[in-house]
């Protein structure tokens, strides 16, 4: 009896992260510091969130279990981002050791690879920061959680972590011929780890309409939160477009996933 | 007598060039790469812009807070920019990190030349910063210039800054030092660094001023080396800490430095017993 191909696609993946996770403990010392830095990482974006927010109430009119509902949702998209999607971020590697060309001679999609070739210990400690801050949020929300609601805070989320895997997804692909680009992915998540965590209409309105059409990172948390909480006023857009920022994070990384399927096409190795 | 000094003084101008060729490493990669300086600029100058446009909308609602008036916390955090991009030089696109050499074996070199390995590194360290300070002193001048920042309070707060900002440089290149020496017996250390990274930014002041903090975590912080590297020089330079503190001050720098380079020298020491190379 033969399985089927999804089935069998999805026990080698899953024997993949298995393997991939004994190999990370072999380095036990990094592997409990990789957590620690996950943890230390979202920590920090809290500290300098409240820090913030404890200084300068007032929001852009917002209040407090909203703001705090939009840095939660953040928080808790990059991690999942960082868990099934982060080790796109650092293809410049592949490329640079010409690891990539091994990819390539594999039965299997070359960024499904990318994602197996290392496991990403770090993602528990985002996750365990996230889902603590996320839990908060929830319980200090001023709203009651209808199922309709519910609803749309999970598409959120899948939406938020969908999106930052598109951010990625399109800045890697000039990591195919140029790996020193993935200073622009560094620097990207320093952009979207500081300002992804406030209303932005406290920023110029230019800033504002940037973070939103430019680096979309209104998309993740700001946007989701103001339809959650109502604060539909002075987004920036309409509050159909807000309330649609989940398809916006699907249709994002649907276009950035063909993009990278063609800028692999015109990858180059180093054999020519 | 004089003849020794003579010749210890034939001896560094004749180790000047060697000094230099190998300081300059990191800028003339990047002269020969002009998309990643444009790029390395728009970075910076869109990241100064962010910080100004985000700590003027803070502060739109009030004229001070936590004794940091809007024009001394936009100068805080201009400035910790600046100085926070000295550091951020892209020796991994060279492969010429310690994390890089060790995982590949090819560390041994750095054993095996001329030049002691834990020279090479200091040698490499003062080229990269000064490439940073002159790409930090361009856009101080533009900022300045633009009005965005203004000059220090005063020209002692300016010579404490100046004194201060050079010792935390110091401490930053022995904190970095001191992470990559770990490469030696954990072969990894990309967690380390990263974990560095965010510590310091957090407890030097970069993220957000020390002022901002609640008593008992600026009491934790003076107690760390991170503090010393930004929140101290920048404090002077806005006037926010008095400059008869300078003394204190120096001397807490000064016993940080000499902490860290103990420490650093004894692994040094330690790390050649430590070294493999294609098998051992």
């Amino acid at each position: 009896m033969t399985m089927h191909p999804a089935l069998a696609r999805l026990r080698v993946t899953a024997r993949i992260v298995a393997l991939t996770f004994r190999a990370s403990l072999d380095y036990r010392g990094e592997f409990l510091v990789n957590v620690l830095f996950g943890a230390v990482y979202q920590t920090s974006v809290i500290v300098f969130a409240s820090v913030v927010l404890g200084r300068f109430p007032g929001m852009g009119g917002w209040p407090a279990h909203a703001v705090l509902m939009i840095v939660a949702l953040r928080m808790l998209s990059h991690a999942l981002f960082w868990l099934f999607f982060g080790r796109i971020a650092t293809l410049a590697e592949f490329v640079q050791e010409g690891n990539l060309d091994a990819l390539l001679l594999r039965p299997l999609p070359v960024y499904r690879q990318v994602q197996l070739a290392t496991f990403p210990s770090n993602a528990f400690g985002d996750l365990i920061v996230g889902v603590s801050l996320f839990v908060a949020a929830v319980l200090s929300f001023d709203v009651p959680w209808t199922p309709a609601r519910i609803l749309y805070t999970a598409a959120a989320l899948a939406g938020g972590t969908l999106l930052e895997a598109a951010v990625y997804t399109t800045l890697s692909c000039l990591h195919f011929r140029f790996p020193a680009a993935v200073q622009w992915s560094y620097w990207t998540a320093e952009l979207m780890s500081t300002f992804g965590n406030y209303p932005l209409k406290v920023l110029p309105r230019a800033v504002g309409w940037a973070f939103t059409f430019v680096l979309p990172l209104a998309f993740i948390a700001y946007l989701p939160t103001g339809v959650l909480t109502g604060n539909t006023a002075g987004l920036g857009v309409p509050a159909a477009v807000a309330a649609a920022s989940p398809a916006v994070g699907v249709v994002a990384y649907l276009v950035s996933r063909l993009l990278w399927n063609r800028a692999l096409r015109g990858y180059t190795g180093i054999n020519g | 007598m004089s003849t020794s000094v003579a010749s210890g003084v034939r001896t560094v101008r004749n180790a000047l060039p060697r000094l230099a060729g190998v300081a300059v490493i990191t800028a003339l990669g990047d002269v020969h790469s002009p998309g990643r300086i444009a790029a390395r600029a728009v970075r910076l100058t869109v990241s100064v812009l962010l910080v100004h446009w985000l700590w003027s909308a803070l502060y739109r609602g009030t004229a001070q807070s936590a004794g940091l008036t809007r024009t001394q916390a936009l100068a805080f955090a201009i400035l910790s920019v600046l100085i926070t991009q000295i550091n951020e030089t892209d020796r991994w696109i060279a492969r010429d990190t310690v994390y890089q050499h060790v995982g590949s074996g090819t560390i041994i070199y750095w054993f095996l030349r001329p030049m002691a390995a834990r020279r090479y590194c200091l040698v490499r360290a003062v080229g990269d910063r000064c490439y940073g300070l002159a790409r930090a002193a361009v856009v101080y001048v533009v900022c300045l210039a633009v009005g965005l920042l203004t000059a220090p309070a005063s020209s002692s707060a300016a010579a404490a800054f100046a004194v201060t900002a050079l010792l935390g440089q110091v401490v930053v290149y022995q904190l970095g030092l001191l992470v990559d020496q770990m490469c030696f017996w954990m072969v990894k250390n990309g967690a380390v660094v990263a974990i560095l990274e965010f510590v310091q930014a957090l407890l030097s002041g970069a993220l957000a001023p020390l002022w901002f903090f609640p008593q008992w975590f600026q009491l934790f912080s003076s107690l760390m080396p991170f503090q010393a590297t930004l929140n101290v020089p920048l404090s002077f330079y806005t006037g926010r800490m008095p400059v008869q503190e300078l003394p204190e001050q120096i001397a807490l720098q000064l016993a940080w430095i000499a902490v860290l380079t103990t420490l650093t020298r004894l692994l040094w020491r330690n790390a050649s017993d430590k070294i493999q190379s294609q098998g051992g």
